[in-house]
């Protein structure tokens, strides 16, 4: 027995200290290589991810009598920001941000507590009717887009909240809540019990141990899922379109659809708003993506 | 003063709502549950007792004592056996914890989704809606709109069949290339290499990026004199004309192949989630397995097969499951590419010809059962996925 253990040490570290695996000139060249491949792959992708965000932005800032040409330069010659002083001058283009992010904030804090909490439920207990529950919330994914606006209008007509921020809070808090749930029930299954199990032991209730064990531990998790509805929100414009009808009631959406639908030839300021808009969602990306992907949950439990 | 029918179910809502909440608090606080005479006093004294009380105070009148009688049995019995399963049972935290999320669905989601089927059996159209809005009397169509579904195009030229063809095509061909293109990179991502932030950042651009300006955007490179695919094209061509003989040149994308535009910037705009999702898998995955498998002396495609892929399934399946859906019903980039009004029909799925038919058709209740027989196919579709991972995941298990 003990010979053959230590027989299969020795193999072991035969093969560890092998030319194959580690040290000589070959190996560190392969490896220069492969580094090469992998930075050259991911550089050609980023490129194709980021080339029109920059057309769009060198279009924001060609002066008025070139917006459309086939020059391919990023920084075209005599740049300007005209489009950009035209696009605040002449319309409620800040006004419009201002209602987008009121409305995005609040549907996205409302998403992600009622979805932190639900998707624990479905993690952690067994109870009637979860399988049940779990099939409901996908099935709701599977409403055709299209086809939930006008059931909503009528409703938040009769609210009396048509033109409003409420009204538009309403309509869009629920619509990313079971993407939220699964994502989040996903992550919380990867969160080994042990961890709750020794807070309870320490004497807190299940709620203590969720509120401060599991939800610090998943904020990946939940800052994708507030990313998401983040998006989803910001994004949205079909139920926007009936539910706003002011002008100065507006989100960006709508403010830009109806700029390209009164300058039909106007790409400068229709550059320009798209570029302002994009960069706070930019900005929460950049922010966040720290928290987007990390080994948390491996190192709280190794120690 | 006249009241509307809505205010006074809002009240009526509002103080049920709060006259159940103060006697949930007391049943809850003092253990009420726990005693003898719980069950008959909640189930036949209370609602007596109230039902009296309404004809004395209210001047409801002892003609309508047994209708309040009921309505206030139901009520009572309701709040009993809620707490004499949920309270008293095992389940109360979860059920609990789930509540405030189920209410917004059953109000936002549910409410609306009924209505439509109400809809879908009558017959509202630009002719009765003004009919409906006052007096709220629709003619009832029994079948006949679902019948329509299937003989009458929704719009000027495809039929149901050929829709649904052309979706299926458009589904499985974009989640195909999500799944590659985003497998890929997370892998590449997945090394140890500099500027793994930055990168990171840049390949999630489409995804952070409001999608109609990144629709849009991409419609721009898609023009057929200034964008760039067809810029580059004829450049190429300018520099190699041998290329022009072999049938390669500057295409008209937009009116000539909608559904192939379509499908490229859709592709472009999925793969960076399914790139989060699945590094998110891959780095969940303990190194040990790999440690492990090196020592076997595994190569570098059997760890891809052996380890790597069934370890994501868990993730990846629910991702692929909601990006078909996703997909299926993405009408955005469609609409957007295709214009709004006077553009071409050729590259419409079966959920645009759906918004289409509603809003510049506007046929209402026509749409609203074209929505159900869509819904109705997403439904098989995605129990069919849901069969399948929980085989991967009690593979996985075992």
């Amino acid at each position: 027995m003990k010979d053959k253990l230590k027989m299969q040490v020795t193999s072991h570290y035969r093969i560890l200290r092998s030319p194959a695996r580690g040290g000589g000139k070959s190996q560190a060249r392969k490896k220069l290589i492969r580094n090469f491949l992998i930075h050259f792959g991911i550089i050609l992708f980023s490129i194709v991810c980021i080339y029109p965000l920059l057309r769009i932005f060198s279009v924001s800032i060609r002066p008025g009598d070139r917006v459309i040409s086939t020059d391919l330069s990023i920084i075209p010659d005599s740049a300007a920001l005209l489009s950009y002083a035209r696009l605040l001058k002449e319309t409620h283009f800040l006004r419009w941000l201002w209602n987008s992010l009121i409305i995005t904030m609040t549907t996205s804090f409302i998403g992600v507590s009622l979805a932190s909490t639900a998707a624990y439920a479905f993690s952690r207990f067994k109870f009637p009717g979860k399988k049940f529950a779990l099939l409901l919330l996908l099935s709701t994914q599977m409403i055709p887009a299209g086809m939930l606006i006008l059931p909503l209008f009528l409703m938040i007509m009769k609210l009396g909240l048509i033109n409003t921020y409420l009204g538009m809070i309403i309509a869009y808090s629920v619509s990313s809540l079971p993407f939220s749930i699964w994502i989040l029930k996903g992550y919380y299954d990867t969160i080994p019990r042990s961890l709750e199990e020794a807070a309870l032991v320490d004497g807190t209730s299940m709620i203590g141990a969720f509120y401060r064990i599991i939800l610090p531990l998943s904020t990946p998790a939940l800052s994708i899922a507030f990313l998401f509805n983040f998006t989803m929100a910001w994004n949205e414009y079909l139920v926007a379109r009936v539910v706003l009808f002011s002008s100065k009631q507006y989100t960006w959406t709508l403010g830009l659809f109806e700029l390209q639908g009164q300058f039909i030839t106007q790409w400068g300021m229709f550059a320009a708003g798209s570029m302002l808009v994009t960069i706070p969602v930019l900005l929460v990306f950049l922010y966040s993506s720290k928290w987007l992907i990390s080994g948390l949950t491996l190192g709280s439990v190794k120690g | 003063m006249l009241y509307s029918i809505y205010e006074v179910i809002w009240f009526f809502f509002i103080v049920a709502f709060g006259i159940l909440a103060i006697e949930g608090y007391f049943y809850y606080h003092f253990k009420f549950y726990d005693r003898k005479w719980f069950l008959p006093a909640g189930a036949v004294f209370f609602p007596l007792a109230a039902s009296f009380a309404c004809a004395f105070f209210l001047d409801a009148g002892y003609s309508r004592l047994p209708a309040h009688f009921l309505y206030f049995f139901i009520s009572e019995t309701a709040i009993l056996l809620f707490f004499r399963h949920v309270v008293r049972g095992r389940f109360l935290l979860p059920y609990l914890l789930m509540a405030p999320a189920f209410v917004g669905l059953a109000l936002l989601l549910a409410y609306p989704f009924f209505f439509e089927v109400y809809l879908s059996f009558h017959d509202l159209k630009l002719t009765t809606i003004m009919e409906w809005k006052n007096t709220g009397k629709l003619p009832f169509a029994g079948l006949r709109q679902f019948v329509n579904v299937f003989t009458v195009p929704p719009l000027a030229e495809a039929g149901f069949w050929k829709l649904l063809i052309r979706t299926l095509l458009w589904t499985f061909i974009n989640i195909f290339f999500h799944v590659l293109g985003g497998f890929i990179l997370a892998l590449l991502l997945n090394n140890k290499i500099r500027f793994k932030g930055i990168y990171r950042t840049l390949l999630v651009v489409p995804w952070a990026m409001p999608q109609v300006v990144a629709v849009l955007a991409m419609r721009g490179e898609f023009h057929s004199q200034y964008g760039f695919i067809n810029v580059m094209l004829a450049k190429l061509v300018a520099w190699f004309p041998f290329l022009a003989g072999l049938g390669i040149g500057p295409v008209q994308w937009l009116s000539d192949y909608p559904l192939m535009t379509c499908t490229l910037i859709n592709i472009w705009l999925g793969i960076p989630f399914m790139m989060v999702v699945i590094l998110g898998g891959l780095q969940s995955i303990s190194s040990s397995y790999y440690d492990a498998a090196d020592i076997d002396g595994a190569g570098y495609f059997q760890k891809l097969r052996y380890i790597t892929i069934p370890l994501i399934k868990p993730v990846l399946m629910p991702a692929i499951t909601l990006g078909t859906v996703w997909t299926f019903n993405n009408i955005n980039v469609i609409y957007l590419v295709t214009g709004q009004s006077g553009g071409t029909e050729q590259a419409d799925i079966l959920v645009s010809a759906l918004y289409k038919a509603a809003f510049t058709y506007n046929r209402y209740s026509y749409s609203a059962a074209f929505a159900i027989v869509i819904f109705a196919i997403l439904l098989l579709i995605s129990v069919f996925y849901l069969r399948t991972f929980d085989a991967a995941k009690s593979q996985y298990e075992r």
